[in-house]
């Protein structure tokens, strides 16, 4: 009997590091060719060790940089080109306009594609999907614009969870109600100088209030301009908190990390946030909220959209191995390691509570005890799951190669539109008429 | 037996010397602009297969016809003009006080060329966290007062000016420089004539100071235009052409229409205008002023 067991433990033990051997195998660099990793300004000290890790147990030669300033039209630059890139970050958004340019290999060449994607949430798949080739692995997945509420503040004025405003027209209502209590500017909207700032803003409140910017499918425009519809009753609320002086004007100046510290400056009531900075805000070294950063919770209408980020490879001209040893560090980083776990997208779970386009991440009792600990309240990770849940994505205007086009030239219109007090229907029918003119540039 | 060479023409010889210059000015200068020429002339489209296709000058007339570059030349002229003004300005008085004796003066210069020696890019970081309402000065003054309330500079009033005066402080260290070394070859003995002749500090400044160093000052008006007027990566990190279009100068637009946009044909037309207006300015500056003072030199 014990020598039974014994033998079934050691077969098991050898199934095991076979299996590790047989994966460390297939990761493993072949060359020693240099593999240029590029990405944005994010925790780079957590992608430099993950990288390390790679390089010292894979024999990997990846060359780690970041890149600074305007990130889509700086590596559409370097792709054009053909420049030193192997793999990058890319939103969905940047990520069509580069697989249109000829200039990415979509994940679908990889061996073990079926298991990826057997691995993602459908709703995740569906957004990374473009012209049917998923196009990246999982970097992360959030929502932008989940609608953060600072209980220190709430609860002072007087209100219980049971107030909280169900839809955008309900908390413009109680913003206007807070601001008749002495709080000048309970408000902090989405309107930061970032390429995803203003311009996602719209994007997300339109969606949430139910409307579609343009189709799915064919990307007409869809916008309406009765005062019913949803871009209307969005661009009618911003005009009235702008012209009653209920958003400072620098918010048009801020960047991420400027947005992030005025809201965890706890001046604010309400702001719509990344989800993941639920963390960050109930950080005491880094917020004034710290223990009272929460989020409205899901009641019948979504908060923000679908933001998410994926790791691409490039399909410049390199040799054969080399190629190779792209989609065997594209793999090991942005799926399973030698030892067959998610390494890299549980380390981003546990450190920035950032959420994974993979079930094995998020399903997983680490992620739930990650997520219990960094938000204010236990309730809250039920609020964070559902909320999550229900974002949307704006296929219509993210899916198409005119979509950074589109995001930079409604950022300085929004932007516009504020400053001199524009016109509520000529905007409207202003954005329709790029949607149609960038179809008809692109032949769509 | 010795074969005789052919000795070559003095015209031949100096081609022959000159020959490296003209070859590295073909390939730095004539090929980028015949370029930009070529991409002018077409439309340039990457996606669904690369293909240019001539469209003449559509492409200028489309400039012409576009709101947003008369904006933008707006934009670029008032943010020239008062960087230039800032710039003379501020070197001038550098340099005038530079040339005073005192003590610990190379120290004190070292000091005033650092700003020149700040990246643009350093700059504008610099100046969008001395500037915005967050992080700013006029908040931290503000404060110091009483007040309450942040005060923003990056805002569409005074965006402008925020941004000359960052370009000014980078540039005014060189400009100095360039009058004080002009400052050290004035004769000391025209200044004590100044003093016999019991001139004010303003008239020795005047006619004694001021005269020798008007060519230098021409030519760094001249300087200091061109560097604003394709002035970018401090825009950029500043204040991005914002808020919404505020400060968006020609060089913002011709970076968001051929690298946002991609239209390479429309960009490179908007730069020929750009290069017209650096053109157009310095000429003006030739024939109002700097005609006069080569003749006076």
């Amino acid at each position: 009997m014990r020598r039974g067991v014994l033998v079934t433990a050691s077969a098991l033990a050898l199934g095991i590091l076979a299996s590790n051997a047989q994966a460390q195998m297939e990761l493993e660099a072949t060359t020693d060719q240099p593999i240029y990793f590029r990405g944005w300004q994010y925790k780079t000290d957590i992608v430099q060790d993950n990288v390390n890790r790679y390089n010292k147990e894979m024999a990997g030669h990846i060359d780690y940089a970041t890149v600074t300033g305007d990130y889509p039209a700086i590596m559409e630059q370097n792709l054009m080109a053909g420049a030193e890139l192997d793999v990058l970050y890319a939103n969905p958004s940047q990520a069509g306009r580069y697989f249109d340019g000829g200039w990415i290999m979509p994940a679908e060449q990889l061996g073990n594609i079926d298991e990826i994607k057997a691995d993602m949430y459908p709703n995740i798949l569906d957004a990374w999907t473009y012209k049917d080739q998923l196009l990246g692995l999982s970097y992360f997945v959030s929502t932008r614009g989940v609608m953060h509420v600072n209980l220190k503040m709430y609860d002072e004025l007087g209100y219980t969870d049971a107030d909280f405003p169900k839809n955008w027209d309900e908390l413009y209502a109680q913003v206007y109600e807070i601001r008749d209590k002495g709080v000048e500017q309970p408000l902090l909207p989405h309107w930061l100088n970032e390429w995803y700032g203003i311009s996602w803003a719209f994007v997300f409140e339109v969606m949430n209030r139910g409307g579609t910017l343009a189709d799915p499918e064919t990307h007409e425009p869809m916008l309406t301009t009765d005062e019913n519809g949803q871009a209307y009753k969005t661009l009618a609320a911003w005009k009235g908190l702008w012209n009653d002086g209920m958003v400072p004007e620098e918010v048009l100046t801020y960047n991420e990390s400027s947005y992030i510290d005025a809201y965890a400056s706890g001046r604010y009531v309400f702001s719509p946030q990344q989800l993941y900075d639920l963390e960050t805000f109930n950080r005491p070294d880094r917020s004034q909220i710290a223990g009272h950063a929460s989020l409205l919770p899901y009641q019948g209408q979504s908060w923000g959209l679908l933001d998410s980020a994926m790791y691409l490879m490039t399909s410049r001209e390199r040799e054969d191995p080399v190629t190779e040893d792209v989609k065997r560090f594209t793999n090991w980083y942005g799926y399973k390691d030698q030892d067959g776990k998610v390494y890299v997208g549980n380390r981003w779970m546990q450190e920035s509570m950032l959420f994974s386009g993979y079930k094995s991440v998020m399903e997983s009792p680490e992620a739930a005890e990650r997520m219990k600990s960094a938000l204010a309240r236990p309730e809250d990770v039920k609020a964070v799951l559902e909320v999550y849940a229900n974002t949307p994505y704006p296929k219509g205007v993210w899916s198409v190669v005119w979509a950074e086009e589109f995001n930079s030239w409604l950022k300085e219109t929004l932007q516009n539109f504020l400053l001199e007090d524009g016109d509520i229907v000529e905007t409207i029918e202003a954005i329709n008429e790029q949607i149609a003119s960038l179809n008809e540039k692109y032949g769509i | 037996m010795q074969r005789r060479l052919a000795e070559l023409s003095n015209l031949q010889f100096s081609l022959l010397l000159a020959l490296p210059v003209l070859v590295f000015l073909l390939l730095v200068v004539a090929y980028p602009l015949g370029y930009a020429l070529w991409m002018s002339l077409h439309q340039i489209v990457f996606f669904g297969g690369y293909r240019a296709s001539f469209v003449g000058l559509d492409n200028f007339l489309e400039v012409l016809a576009s709101d947003d570059f008369w904006w933008s030349a707006w934009v670029t002229l008032r943010f020239t003009v008062q960087s230039v003004v800032l710039a003379m300005a501020i070197g001038l008085c550098l340099a005038l006080t530079l040339n005073r004796p005192m003590r610990l003066a190379g120290l004190v210069r070292t000091i005033v060329i650092l700003p020149w020696c700040v990246s643009l890019y350093g700059t504008g970081v610099m100046f969008s966290y001395l500037a915005k309402g967050q992080t700013g000065l006029g908040t931290a003054i503000a404060y110091a007062f009483g007040a309450d309330e942040a005060v923003n500079l990056v805002n569409r009033d005074w965006v402008i000016e925020v941004l000359a005066v960052g370009n000014a402080w980078n540039m005014a260290p060189l400009v100095a420089f360039f009058l004080l070394a002009n400052m050290k070859t004035i004769p000391s003995r025209l200044y004590d004539l100044a003093a016999i002749d019991r001139m004010s500090r303003f008239e020795t400044f005047r006619h004694v100071t001021l005269p020798p160093l008007r060519f230098t000052l021409f030519v760094f008006t001249c300087i200091t235009t061109v560097l604003s007027m394709k002035l970018f990566d401090f825009i950029f990190v500043l204040s991005g052409g914002g808020p919404g279009t505020t400060s968006a100068t020609l060089t913002y637009q011709i970076y968001k229409e051929s690298f946002k946009d991609l239209d390479l044909g429309y960009g490179a037309a908007m730069s020929f205008f750009l290069l017209a207006m650096i053109l157009a300015s310095t000429l003006i500056l030739y024939f109002t002023w700097g005609r006069r003072e080569a003749h006076r030199a």
